[in-house]
């Protein structure tokens, strides 16, 4: 099962891709950065899953050689993740918006004073 | 063995963050109680690094620290870690220098601007971040740390909103610079499934057992392009261009000097620590290539910029291309200039960001084409931008000379011991490179500097103490760096480049004695860095007193006739045709003087057609500038799974 999940990822970080590199409206770029970033997190999240395992909520006692549990550490690692990834999302709209007011567009063609 | 020092890494991260927390708290009541806590916090891990050279340079100590005291079971890192070799320290000075310079130059740089608390807080958590990197023995926090680094990077880029550009060239680098984090992420998320460890030595020492893993190789790779982008590395070049350009100087000398550092030590570790593979000859290719790339494309680029901060960032971006060249090269040699150079780049960056940084805040204008002639204004800012222009070129006695000297040597000792051509090339290329850096910056000097004074900066100041203090700092350092080369070696880059070659070491500090030993773990023994690198001072010392003895005269002999044409007129200077009259003939030419932009019209027309593919190339279109990005991710991504 856990090919599909591979392949979901690369599809999502493929999809973003393309969606950077081909839209010329900022909040499709940001769409695209997102869907980037969502691409990594199911991946982080996939390395650490383990059919049939249970989820990692253990007290001490309860703790044995025998429990079988998915590895916790990845999901910690994507909430992280997730934190970060929303904070992009925020800082690039908010971007946005005063280029919109700076600019009058969202059209990335027409943001391009600096070059060259 | 418990010592009081064993605490300073977390204490020098936590100062940092702590003071931002303080500083937004305090500074919106009173904006001086925000600036002696920034002062403060930026001073203490100073201080503590400075501390640390002793145990950890010279007597070859390795400092780890477990947060919450989780050290590793069964050979199993579970807990978060600290751990500070010689390397990790060398960056942490280099880090914990700029950082103080800049937060005192920006007490006065930023006196123009409103919210300033939340400048100095976005500020401080930058620094904490950058320092937490470079000390972090544990992956997934270097990435949370490239993460803050980015954001309060993009912010401080965007720090002044109504600035031209400012938005946009922040818009950028973080809409690409994201890219580059999840880079990160991926090869984080394939290491982590292959080893099953986050823990920098762990890594480490895990890797021999797995030679031959495709998904290492393409972690590698996804990890490499990643660090690549926080160095701002040909392709992604641009954004170091648009964001320099853009942001207050003070922030400019933390993106050249520190930023592209991370991205440096992330790229070091990386191949001589975590993977091992710097002597694999397609990864050594690899990161000798985009180096040399990125030295010569980014100097030519130079060449076409109408704005000084601008025009800096592309040769910040060269010199960082000169240090991940002679990385590449798995020489201790190499390695030791490599480190070196990325030393003397941000003290010799620094300086010429600070003293740009000044020309703006006294003129407010960082055009090439309509300064000039401020030497006669500001003329302790031209001795110290003539400083770091001569470090930056490579003229002795400065320590550019030093380090690019060390370069040469490397790059051409690998060119005739591997009987390899392209190393050959690239010491060539490295040449070049310096010749042209030294060209570009006497259009510098020749626009900003010298030449005529324009009649609406005929009342510029001086800039006062308070910002040229911070500056003299670098200028000092330029000179000490660059006339002491062997005590350089001896106590800094010895250190850190046996570090790097001793594994073992670094994996046993963290993970307990013998840990390294049982995974079969190589470490080869770096006695002395050969110092062949060294100069003497002295002789040169002569040669430069007999062409300043030179230069004087010319200049005393000069200067009478000079006096009369000081100003241009305003009528002069709407004539569109008047300055280049020195070109053909008629009367002005006489006097009229050449102007920075144009004094090398000739190599510009011959080069006319690269020019205009660079033009193109550089559209400012942030969808091109991802495809660029994709583009080198999928090519290291196919060298790396093919080739290895």
């Amino acid at each position: 099962m856990m090919i599909v999940n591979y392949v979901g990822c690369f599809a999502l970080i493929a999809l973003g891709v393309y969606c950077m590199v081909t839209k010329h409206d900022l909040i499709k770029v940001v769409i695209g950065m997102s869907l980037v970033d969502y691409g990594a997190n199911l991946m982080v999240v996939t390395v650490g899953f383990h059919p049939g395992g249970t989820a990692p909520i253990f007290t001490i006692s309860e703790l044995s050689r025998a429990s079988f549990f998915v590895d916790p550490i990845p999901q910690a690692l994507t909430l992280t993740s997730i934190v970060i990834g929303a904070c992009t999302t925020a800082m690039s709209l908010s971007l946005c918006m005063m280029l919109k007011r700076q600019y009058g567009t969202l059209d990335t063609r027409e943001i391009r004073r600096l070059r060259g | 063995m418990e010592q009081f020092w064993n605490e300073f890494p977390i204490l020098s991260v936590i100062t940092l963050f702590l003071g931002a927390f303080l500083t937004s708290l305090v500074g919106r009541a009173s904006e001086k109680a925000g600036r002696v806590v920034s002062g403060i916090a930026v001073t203490a891990p100073l201080a503590m690094m400075l501390c640390l050279i002793r145990p950890v340079m010279l007597q070859g100590q390795i400092i780890t620290y477990w947060l919450g005291g989780w050290e590793p079971v069964e050979g199993w890192a579970i807990g978060i870690c600290l751990e500070v070799d010689a390397l990790s320290l060398f960056f942490a000075l280099i880090v914990t220098v700029a950082v103080f310079v800049s937060c005192f130059y920006a007490f006065t740089y930023m006196n123009h601007d409103d919210a300033l608390s939340n400048y100095y807080t976005l500020f401080l958590m930058l620094s904490g971040s950058v320092l937490g990197l470079v000390l972090s023995g544990d992956l997934f926090n270097v990435f949370v740390m490239i993460e803050i680094m980015t954001f309060t990077a993009v912010a401080l880029t965007a720090f002044r909103t109504t600035y031209e550009g400012a938005l946009e060239g922040a818009f950028k680098y973080l809409a690409v610079g994201s890219l580059g984090s999840t880079c990160v992420l991926v090869g984080i998320a394939m290491t982590y499934s292959q080893l099953h460890t986050l823990n920098l030595a762990q890594i480490a020492a895990l890797v021999p057992a797995f030679r031959g893993n495709t998904v290492l190789h393409m972690a590698f790779a996804f990890l490499f392009v990643g660090f690549g982008t926080k160095a701002f590395l040909f392709p992604f070049h641009p954004l170091a261009a648009d964001a320099h350009a853009v942001a207050p100087a003070s922030i400019s000398l933390m993106i050249s000097g520190v930023l592209t550092k991370c991205g440096v030590y992330g790229i070091i570790r990386l191949i001589y620590v975590l993977f091992q593979n710097a002597n694999v000859v397609t990864v050594s290719y690899l990161v000798t290539g985009f180096g040399a790339v990125s030295m010569f494309v980014c100097v030519t680029m130079a060449f076409n910029q109408h704005n000084f901060k601008r025009l800096l960032a592309f040769h910040s971006i060269s010199q960082v291309g000169y240090v991940i060249t002679v990385a590449g090269l798995s020489s201790a040699l190499g390695l030791g200039a490599g480190l070196y150079h990325a030393m003397n780049h941000t003290i010799f960056k620094g300086l010429l960001f600070l003293t740009a940084g000044a020309v703006q805040h006294q003129t407010g204008s960082l055009d090439l084409d309509r300064l000039g002639g401020l030497s006669r204004r500001m003329p302790k800012t031209t001795a110290l931008f003539l400083i770091g222009a001569a470090s930056i070129s490579g003229l002795p006695p400065f320590n550019g000379f030093a380090s690019k000297w060390m370069i040469y040597q490397a790059t051409f000792t690998a060119g005739l011991i591997h009987h390899n051509l392209f190393y050959l090339a690239v010491c060539v290329c490295a040449l070049i490179t310096s010749v042209l850096t030294l060209a570009s910056f006497i259009k510098v000097t020749q626009s900003v500097f010298f030449g005529q004074l324009p009649a609406e900066y005929a009342g510029v100041e001086e800039v006062p103490l308070s910002m040229r203090a911070p500056m003299w700092v670098l200028a000092a350092l330029c000179l000490l760096t660059g006339i002491f080369p062997a005590q350089i070696q001896r106590f800094l880059l010895t250190p850190a480049v046996s570090a790097v070659a001793n594994i073992p070491a670094y994996v046993d500090a963290a993970m307990g004695e013998g840990y390294a030993a049982a995974h079969g773990v190589p470490g080869a023994e770096v006695s002395a860095l050969p110092v062949g690198g060294a100069w003497s001072p002295l002789s040169w010392l002569a040669l430069l007193f007999s062409v300043t003895c030179a230069v004087a005269i010319v200049a005393i002999l000069g200067s009478a006739r000079d006096e009369a044409h000081e100003y241009i007129s305003q009528t002069q200077d709407g004539a569109a045709g008047a300055k280049y009259d020195s070109f053909f003939s008629g009367e002005e030419a006489v006097y009229s003087q050449v102007g920075g932009s144009d004094l090398f019209w000739g190599f510009k027309h011959n080069w006319k057609r690269y020019f205009a593919v660079m033009q193109r190339w550089h559209s400012g279109i942030v969808n091109d500038y991802t495809l660029y990005g994709v583009a080198a991710i999928a090519f290291v991504l196919l060298v790396c799974t093919l080739a290895l």
